[in-house]
Order: C-alpha cells, then sequence, then structure tokens
C-alpha cells in the first residue's frame, strides 16, 4: 500500500484516479492545484505524485514537476526530489515520438494519457512505487 | 582555373580575340570595359605612330628622328601586350579583388603612356610639337575612367612632365628637334612662347577634366540609382514578409543617395499617427522618440498630401515635431516622400543627411521613385499579413474551443472506465451493455476532438515547427513499431522496405510522424483480417517517394477526388463500422505541402489502395561536377 498524491483540477479525473487506485489498495491525497499540490507534498509526504500537466495555465504541472525537481540542493523541496512524478498528459495516445520523460528536458518518470485508463495508471503507479 | 598561364588556355585567349560577341561582352561591364577601351585605343595610338612617322617622313618629307620614333610606336605596341593579358586575366577574378587590380593597372598605364607621350612630344618638335593636342585625348580618357580626384593628380603629372621637357630642351639638356621647317629654330629658347603654350595647354586640360569629371560623376550617381531601382523593385516583389520589404526599402533609399540613415514610418488604423516601421543607420533611442503625431507634424501633413517635402536647414524649420531629438542624432537636413499606394496613404519614407542642404530635386525625385516602387509591395505585404493573422486566430480558437470540448469527454470517459470495470460496484449485463455503448460513443467523440486539435495545429502551431534536414527512415521504422500492435489484433502483415542508404528530407519530426501514423494507421484500419501493408522507401530523381500500400477495402473512384477535403468520409468507409472523422488525409496533405512535397493516390475498390508521398531531399552536397 502506498500515498499517493493526485493534483488535478478535474474533480471527475481525480474521482477516476482515486476509484482505480484504491481498489488496487493504495491511499489517495488530492489537490487541486500547483500550490496545494506542493503544500500537500510537504505535510503528506506521498510515495508517488500524480500531476495534470494543464491546470489553470498550461504549464503548471511543469512547473510543480521543476520546483519538486530541483537541482539546488538548499531548495525547500530538496528531501522530497526522489518522489516518482507520473505527468498526465493531454496529447493523444496515437502520437509514438513526442513526450518522453527526459530529466534534463522534464524532470518526471512517466507520462499517461487522458482518459485515464484504470489497468494502465494501476500498473504504471505499481512499477514506479516497487524501483 | 589555374594561376600560370598555359598553351590551353593562351590558344583559348588568342580564339578569343577574334570574337566579336566576346569584346562586345568585355566592353559592357564597367571598369574593365573602360580598361579595355584604353588599351584598344592604345593598339591604334600604336600603329598611329607608325604610320603618321612614315607619312611624315617619306611623303611630307619633314626632318623628323625616325628611327627613335618608329622605336616609340613599337615600344608602345609591346607594352600593350602584357596589359592586354593583364586585363584579361583580371576580368576572370571576383570583386573586390577585381577592383583592387584594375586600378593598379589603370595607373600602371597611365604612367607608362605619360613617359611615352613625353618621349613622343619631345621626338616631334618639344614645346611647339603639333603632336600635343594628344595630350588633351589621353587626360580625357583618364578622366572618364578614375573616379574623383586622381584625375588632377594625373593632370598635374602630365603638365609637370610636359614642362620638363620644355625647360631640359631650353636649357639645352636635351636636344631639340625643329619639325615644320617653318618655324624659326630658336622657337623653343623663347620663355615668353614656352610660358603662353603652357598656360594654354594647362587651362584647356584643366578646363577639359573639370567638365568631364562633373558629367561622369553624375552619369557615375544615375546609373547607381537605376541599378539600385532595379534592384528595389526585384528585392521588394521577391518577398512578402512586411518587415523585409521595409527594411530594404530604408535601406535601399539611403545607400543609393549616400546618405547615413532613412526610415519608414507607417500610419495606423486612426491615420493620425505615423509609428516608426522600419529605419536604416538610426540610434535606438531615436527610433524609440515616439509617435509621430500628424497634427503636430506640419512636414508629414504636407508630404502625404502627395509629394516630396525637403528640409534644407533642420534647426530653423518649424515643422518638424521633435525638432530636439532630430538634432541630437546629428541630422543637419532631410527630405520627407510620401508613400501611397492603390488604397490611399499608407506612410513617409524619410531620408537623413549629417550636413545641411543635403537634398536637391533630382535627389529628391529619386527617392519618390523608390517610395512608390515600395508602395505596391507595401501593400500586398500588409495584406498578406492580415490573412496570416485572421487565419492564426481562427486556428487559435479552434484549439482552445477544442481543448475546452476534450477536458470534459476525458473526465467522462476516466469515469466511465472504472465503472465498467467494476471499480464502483458490480453491474448488471444490461448495465455493462449500456455503458459499453456509451464508451464507444465517447471514443467516438474524442478521435474527433483530436482530429480536430491537430488540424488547429497543423495550422498554427506547425506553423512554428522547426523544419530541419532529418533522416527520414527512423521516423517511418518508429511509426510502423508503434502501430504494430494494432496490426498484430488483426493479423495484418506489415512489410517495410527501404535502402540502407540513410535518406534525409526537409521536415519537422511532429509532422513527419504524424503523416505515417496516418496513412500506415488507415492502411491497417480499412484492411481486412489476415490482409496485408506494404511500405516502401525509395530514392527518387528529386527525392524520396514513400509509397503505403494495403489489400483493403479500397476507395470508390467517385469519391478521390474528394479525399482531401476536411471531414470527407468514403461512402464504404462511412457504411463500415469502422471509426473514422474524415480529418486524418487532409491533415496530411497539408503537412506534406508544408514540406514541399506532393501525395497522391489510386485504389481499386474492393482490392486495396496506394498512396504516394513525394517529398524533396536534402542532398548535402551534389557531386555532379566531374572534372577531368
Amino acid at each position: 500500500m502506498a500515498k499517493i498524491l493526485v493534483v488535478d483540477d478535474d474533480p471527475d479525473m481525480v474521482l477516476a484516479a482515486r476509484l482505480c487506485l484504491e481498489r488496487a489498495g493504495h491511499q489517495v491525497v488530492e489537490a487541486k492545484n500547483g500550490d496545494e499540490g506542493l503544500a500537500k507534498v510537504k505535510s503528506d509526504e506521498p510515495d508517488l505524485i500524480i500531476l495534470d500537466v494543464m491546470m489553470n495555465t498550461t504549464t503548471e504541472g511543469f512547473q510543480v514537476a521543476h520546483k519538486l525537481r530541483s537541482p539546488d540542493p538548499k531548495s525547500e523541496y530538496a528531501v522530497y526530489k526522489d518522489i516518482p512524478i507520473v505527468l498526465l498528459t493531454a496529447i493523444h495516445s496515437t502520437s509514438p515520438v513526442r513526450l518522453a520523460p527526459e530529466k534534463d528536458y522534464l524532470p518526471v518518470d512517466a507520462f499517461i494519457d487522458k482518459p485515464i485508463d484504470p489497468d494502465k495508471l494501476v500498473e504504471e503507479v505499481e512499477k514506479l512505487i516497487k524501483k | 582555373m589555374t594561376g600560370s598561364p598555359n598553351p590551353a588556355s593562351l590558344f583559348e585567349t588568342a580564339q578569343r580575340f577574334f570574337d566579336a560577341a566576346y569584346w562586345a561582352s568585355l566592353l559592357k561591364s564597367d571598369i574593365v570595359g573602360n580598361s579595355l577601351r584604353l588599351i584598344l585605343t592604345r593598339w591604334v595610338a600604336g600603329i598611329m605612330v607608325l604610320a603618321a612617322t612614315a607619312v611624315c617622313i617619306h611623303i611630307l618629307m619633314l626632318p623628323l628622328p625616325a628611327s627613335q620614333l618608329y622605336i616609340i610606336g613599337v615600344v608602345i605596341l609591346i607594352y600593350n601586350i602584357p596589359l592586354t593579358w593583364s586585363v584579361l586575366r583580371i576580368r576572370e577574378l571576383d570583386e573586390p579583388e577585381r577592383e583592387v587590380r584594375i586600378r593598379r593597372l589603370v595607373t600602371i598605364q597611365v604612367v607608362l603612356d605619360w613617359v611615352s607621350m613625353s618621349f613622343f612630344v619631345h621626338l616631334t618638335g618639344g614645346i611647339s610639337s603639333p603632336a600635343i593636342p594628344f595630350f588633351l585625348i589621353h587626360m580625357l580618357m583618364v578622366t572618364i575612367l578614375l573616379p574623383g580626384q586622381s584625375p588632377y593628380i594625373y593632370l598635374a603629372s602630365g603638365i609637370g612632365a610636359l614642362g620638363l621637357v620644355a625647360v631640359l630642351e631650353q636649357t639645352g639638356i636635351l636636344p631639340h628637334y625643329t619639325v615644320i621647317p617653318g618655324l624659326p629654330s630658336s622657337l623653343h629658347t623663347n620663355l615668353l612662347y614656352i610660358a603662353a603654350q603652357m598656360v594654354f595647354i594647362s587651362t584647356a586640360a584643366f578646363a577639359t577634366v573639370y567638365l568631364v569629371s562633373n558629367i561622369v560623376s553624375r552619369l557615375r550617381i544615375r546609373e547607381r540609382q537605376i541599378a539600385t531601382l532595379l534592384q528595389t523593385s526585384q528585392a521588394v516583389s521577391s518577398t512578402l514578409s512586411l518587415q523585409e520589404v521595409m527594411d530594404r526599402l530604408a535601406h535601399n533609399a539611403a545607400g543609393a543617395l549616400s546618405m547615413p540613415g532613412a526610415s519608414i514610418r507607417l500610419l495606423d488604423e486612426s491615420g493620425r499617427q505615423l509609428r516608426m516601421a522600419a529605419s536604416y543607420g538610426l540610434s535606438r533611442s531615436y527610433m524609440d522618440k515616439g509617435v509621430v503625431d500628424l497634427s503636430r507634424s506640419r512636414v508629414d501633413q504636407e508630404a502625404l498630401e502627395g509629394h516630396w517635402v525637403i528640409i534644407d536647414d533642420v534647426t530653423a524649420d518649424l515643422r518638424l515635431q521633435y525638432p530636439q531629438q532630430v538634432l541630437e542624432e546629428g541630422i543637419r537636413s532631410m527630405m520627407v516622400a510620401p508613400i501611397i499606394g492603390q488604397s490611399g496613404a499608407l506612410g513617409i519614407l524619410r531620408v537623413y543627411s549629417h550636413q545641411p542642404g543635403a537634398f536637391d530635386d533630382e535627389e529628391a525625385a529619386f527617392v519618390m521613385a523608390i517610395a512608390q516602387q515600395g508602395a505596391s509591395a507595401l501593400e500586398n505585404a500588409l495584406a498578406h499579413d492580415a490573412l496570416r493573422k485572421a487565419d492564426q486566430e481562427r486556428a487559435e480558437f479552434v484549439r482552445i474551443v477544442t481543448h475546452e470540448l476534450r477536458s470534459p469527454v476525458t473526465g467522462a470517459q476516466s469515469l466511465l472506465r472504472t465503472l465498467i470495470r467494476g471499480m464502483a460496484g458490480d453491474l448488471s449485463e444490461t448495465q455493462q451493455d449500456i455503458l459499453s455503448r456509451i464508451e464507444r460513443r465517447l471514443d467516438v467523440l474524442i478521435n474527433l476532438i483530436n482530429d480536430l486539435l491537430d488540424l488547429a495545429a497543423s495550422k498554427t502551431t506547425m506553423i512554428k515547427e522547426v523544419v530541419e534536414p532529418l533522416p527520414l527512415q527512423p521516423v517511418v521504422r518508429q511509426v510502423i513499431e508503434t502501430l504494430s500492435t494494432q496490426a498484430d489484433e488483426k493479423h495484418i502483415d506489415v512489410q517495410y522496405d527501404a535502402p540502407d542508404e540513410e535518406l534525409i528530407v526537409t521536415a519537422g519530426p511532429d509532422g513527419l510522424a504524424r503523416i505515417f501514423e496516418n496513412l500506415i494507421g488507415n492502411a491497417i484500419k480499412y484492411t481486412p483480417n489476415g490482409g496485408s501493408v506494404r511500405v516502401t522507401v525509395e530514392k527518387a530523381s528529386a527525392g524520396v517517394i514513400i509509397t503505403i500500400a494495403d489489400t483493403g477495402i479500397g476507395i470508390p473512384q467517385d469519391d478521390l477526388p474528394n479525399l482531401w477535403n476536411e471531414f470527407f468520409r468514403a461512402r464504404n468507409a462511412r457504411e463500415s463500422q469502422i471509426m473514422g472523422t474524415g480529418l486524418g488525409l487532409s491533415i496530411v496533405k497539408r503537412l506534406v505541402e508544408r514540406y514541399k512535397g506532393t501525395i497522391s493516390v489510386c485504389s481499386d475498390e474492393g482490392k486495396g489502395t496506394e498512396f504516394s508521398v513525394r517529398l524533396p531531399a536534402n542532398h548535402p552536397a551534389e557531386p555532379h561536377k566531374h572534372e577531368e
């Protein structure tokens, strides 16, 4: 069982993720935006973060990821930089050569397309937690 | 081209010598042509010296020093040979070396000519020589050939050489030849005669140089202006970018008049203000001085009525809105020409000078001509700009709308999937069936939205997509790999055939992948279970051809012409249970055309379809030239 933080401004998407993950036996913490997400990282210290790319702004998800993975050792999130991050993207699944999780470019560990495929989500999450 | 002359090139040069068209082509190019004229004249001059000497001695029986004069004639002809050779060699060089070398050659020619001319004058009677008028002809040639002040230097040295001959003969250091028998033999010692001759010759030579150099320099300016005008018309008609058109106009206007600065201001929508749109040679602070308010700038008001305005002295003119900034920029005089298109006044073209009174009517008329030429190009570019902006705004609107459509649908889909998977409790068979039907309808909807997003992207964001040379095969291979799951599900055999040689095309990576995703994806989608899809990459004469052939349901002949239209789907595709939006192929076509390629299709209904994409290849450097 792991504690998973889901950061998304779409409550339906959060509910869908919660249903999938709780069914698989995980605990879900929710946040409605980037700031709330960062606050929950500190307060709840999750095992994994699922982050929506586009919230209020088109890059809010990226910004949160960059803050969490800041290379600066004095960063207030330095202790959390090993928490795996899964990015929820709106880029559709038929595109093979678009976003790839490169550490320098986008500091995330995996991408999951919307709409959420329950099996894929659980599979990806458990793969990353085991690492 | 090799550095040293070899027999073959000597022979070629000799051959060209008798080719009239070759000479005509040489004479056309200004600087080389002028040098050649001088050389051709010298061939004539050398022969004339020989002939005139013969006539004077044998027919007129004049007491001339025959052998020396013959020697001079021969010497002139001899030194003209290497000069001819050099000028032909220099002609092959590129600017600016050609210019430097030809100027040096002209100087050498002039010095050699002065020396031989001095001897010739000396041998034909010194200060009383009847050959002195040749001196003027030579001066004329030099003035036409050389720019600026250099003809005056040659004039002074020529007069000096003549004076030296006269003085040396007068003092008896050099012998004097009396060539006209009737003339008094002591004439060359008569100081008054020498002084009178020198004064008249110098005055005539000076007047000649002065008049001719004035005319020649005017002609040179004209020539540059005509060239600029021609260049402007070519340059502005070859581009549709508004900024580029204006930059070139400003640059050319200043350049052609050798002025330090120029600017273009365009009228805003209200028609009351002029905004800086392009400039040349102006400081940033001057350009940022603010918009020109037409009601406060009389000079621009006057110009926009349709004629040019010259301000000879900016300190004494009250028609400027920013006199202080103009002075700080070092501008002392300026001219303003209106830019008036078919739809009315568009703006103004200003040219600046650091000197007061730098513009005359002739120059103003020239700037007017540039402004007029620019007006139509500017109008085209403005129209093109407006169209592109409208197109982008529309596409951006589509993109936002589709994104707003996507979010609720993906939210609904995500929830629905949890329901179907029983994550929110068990479902009856009927409930399961109803939810599956809803899921299928939502899938159709999301596909449509995705394609709409792509279409919008192909009109907006992908315009910014970097188009670069990239290897083709890895992209095609990657797409086939991604689609292999779909192909395997239907037991479709996807064959791939490509040459080992890396083929480079100029495209954007995302767009290129999108083309093949759509074409190969379609081939798999519309081919029944157990069929096959063949993807072939071939090198063609001017590019690459990628063929995607399937054994699918095919496209009815009647539907082929509409295949590329947005939302069009062929009859048999609509009747099949296969999902589709009719946007894929229109996106493909748009992308192929962006990469300067073409796409064609042939199909046999019920048997299969073949799409051919031809993309221009990006060869590093074609080793076409084989030098033997």
